[in-house]
């Protein structure tokens, strides 16, 4: 988080908000680098794409992978975008594919195949055929395998590498559209999530819906890992999971415990502040917190003097024991959780209690 | 201007810091106005209740828990001044109009959840899973029950939302730590 917060420079006030505007940013610069990326070779991919097409028997495989990310873009998305959808894959869905498809008649079910490449149009067609061919493509993975190896390995490889980073880049790309609700930029962002069917994996669109909401998962489990101190060592969610939850254990009863020492020390509540507030601005240029407000505090003291005639003097005064002795021991407790959160020691955060007073008055 | 000499990550911190002091106080003064002789346990309750409030607020009502928090406050008829005091009038408002769907939707889930632990126990009757992935998805699962537990409206959320509203809360929760210690200790300084 401080990471993001250092690079991105942003003033915002809003740590998770410029959070995401930072991820957004870099997940911005990281897509535009891929796509520049992955045109480049387009036409090679092109040309080896079509030439897993042109192999005789398992074309419907073959087929399988390439609605299989038309298909997820419907799951994903409520509205796809037609135009960036032929933005980004240029090769298979234009004109290639779909005579394929409409040769090998396996979109049957659904006669309008446009082949101007409509994406609503084929989503559905998809749908069903992979539904009908789940049981086929289950039945010869290994062949998918062979096939793959032979036709242009590191080609395939670099595609699905790609997609890979793409499709984290557009798990959170597609986060903060659907934040922002803003399609507009058709030609820089997707709206939806591109899966692709990694080798060896089941290319379920159930289980890639999984898998693309599991990397989600992680990356932000990631971010939480940062943020607890002593958690970036640790592997295993559980564990990681066991110290976040400690952490905010441990950060509910600081504010308990402060809250009661505040309690304790103040004979009421808004005395204190009221001191601080009514001070001169002229016992501010100091920036020494302990010299700014120990001025202030006279009259409060004066207060506790006053107050030393009614009995509840002498309750104060049998709290005011065990708070100190507390005191010392919160103190022996706070300091390890001041070396342990990333925060500046309680001298640093003194000084900029006293420069908030001091912009405030 | 004496900021600058702190760390760079401290900076997105002291607007938060700020705000949460300026609020807080605000509800201080709101609930030490109402009643005058307090014992200590209500002076401490009054105090945290305050600074939940104002940690909630300034957030705005961008997170979740933030939102349910400020509902649970509001539902409480005693110190609802005091949240008015420290949101205002107008931001208050909308938190009220999230009280009545909160309360649907917390019926709902609890009907839900409740039909989720019966089928949950009748399948851990029925095959106890000795596979590793398994008894990980389990602890895991354990965890994050607990987590829900912690979080303020933490039942509601799945999984990835959980992990945001955490990061959120933590951040937030450290706030709120650091400005009243940095307070507990200045008035403790001047009180000796």
């Amino acid at each position: 988080m401080e990471l993001n917060a250092g690079t991105a420079g942003t003033g915002s006030h809003e740590t998770a908000s410029e959070r995401k505007e930072v991820a957004a940013l870099e997940s911005l610069q990281f897509t535009d680098e891929i796509r520049r990326l992955m045109l480049a070779p387009a036409t090679d991919n092109a040309s080896s794409f079509t030439a897993l097409l042109e192999l005789p028997a398992p074309q419907a495989v073959q087929l399988i992978h390439s609605p299989d990310s038309v298909k997820l873009t419907a799951v994903h998305a409520p509205t796809p975008n037609v135009d960036d959808f032929k933005g980004s894959f240029h090769f298979p869905f234009d004109s290639g594919l779909i005579e394929r498809a409409a040769r090998f008649s396996l979109f049957a079910g659904d006669g309008n195949i446009n082949v101007n490449n409509k994406s609503n149009s084929l989503e559905p067609t998809s749908y069903n055929s992979t539904a009908n061919l789940q049981k086929p493509v289950k039945s010869e993975p290994a062949e998918t395998e062979s096939y793959q190896a032979l036709v242009s390995d590191p080609t395939v490889e670099n595609r699905s590498i790609k997609r890979k980073d793409r499709e984290k880049v557009k798990g959170s790309t597609k986060k903060n559209k659907t934040a922002a609700k803003d399609s507009s930029d058709d030609a820089e962002k997707l709206p939806y999530v591109h899966v692709r069917a990694r080798r060896g994996q089941a290319t379920d669109s159930h289980s890639l819906a999984e898998r693309a909401r599991r990397e989600k998962i992680n990356a932000r489990m990631k971010l939480l890992q940062e943020l607890v101190p002593g958690c970036s060592k640790i592997s295993g969610t559980a564990l990681v999971l066991d110290e976040i939850i400690n952490h905010v254990q441990s950060l509910q009863r600081q504010v308990e415990f402060l809250s009661m020492r505040l309690a304790a020390v103040n004979p009421r509540i808004d005395v204190n502040l009221d001191s601080i507030f009514t001070a001169d601005s002229g016992s501010l240029m100091n920036s020494n917190f302990s010299g700014m407000v120990m001025p202030m505090m006279w009259p409060e003291v004066q207060l506790n003097g006053n107050r030393q005639q009614y009995p509840q003097q002498s309750q104060f005064g049998a709290f005011q024991q065990p708070v100190w002795g507390r005191e010392e021991v919160c103190n022996n407790y706070m300091t390890p959780e001041n070396s342990l959160l990333s925060y500046d020691s309680s001298g640093n955060s003194a000084s900029l209690h006293s420069n908030q007073l001091k912009m405030e008055l | 201007m004496p900021l600058s000499s702190l760390k760079p990550k401290m900076r997105p911190h002291s607007s938060l810091k700020q705000e949460f002091l300026k609020k807080w106080i605000m509800g201080l003064q709101r609930c030490s106005f109402s009643k005058k002789n307090m014992s200590i346990l209500e002076r401490k309750k009054a105090i945290k209740f305050s600074a939940d409030i104002a940690m909630a607020s300034a957030r705005n009502g961008t997170t979740c828990w933030s939102r349910s928090l400020i509902s649970n406050a509001s539902k409480e008829g005693s110190d609802i001044h005091v949240v008015e005091q420290i949101l205002g009038s107008e931001s208050d408002r909308p938190a009220v109009e999230n009280k009545v769907p909160t309360r649907r939707a917390s019926v709902c889930k609890k009907i839900v959840k409740r039909s989720c632990r019966i089928r949950r126990r009748r399948r851990r009757r029925k095959c106890v899973a000795s596979a590793p992935s398994s008894i990980a998805k389990h602890l895991v699962r354990k965890r994050r029950e607990v987590l829900k537990s912690l979080i303020p409206g933490g039942e509601f959320m799945n999984e990835i939302c959980l992990i945001e509203e955490t990061l959120d809360y933590i951040t937030s929760l450290r706030v709120q730590v650091d400005v009243m210690r940095s307070l507990a200790s200045a008035s403790v300084r001047a009180s000796e």
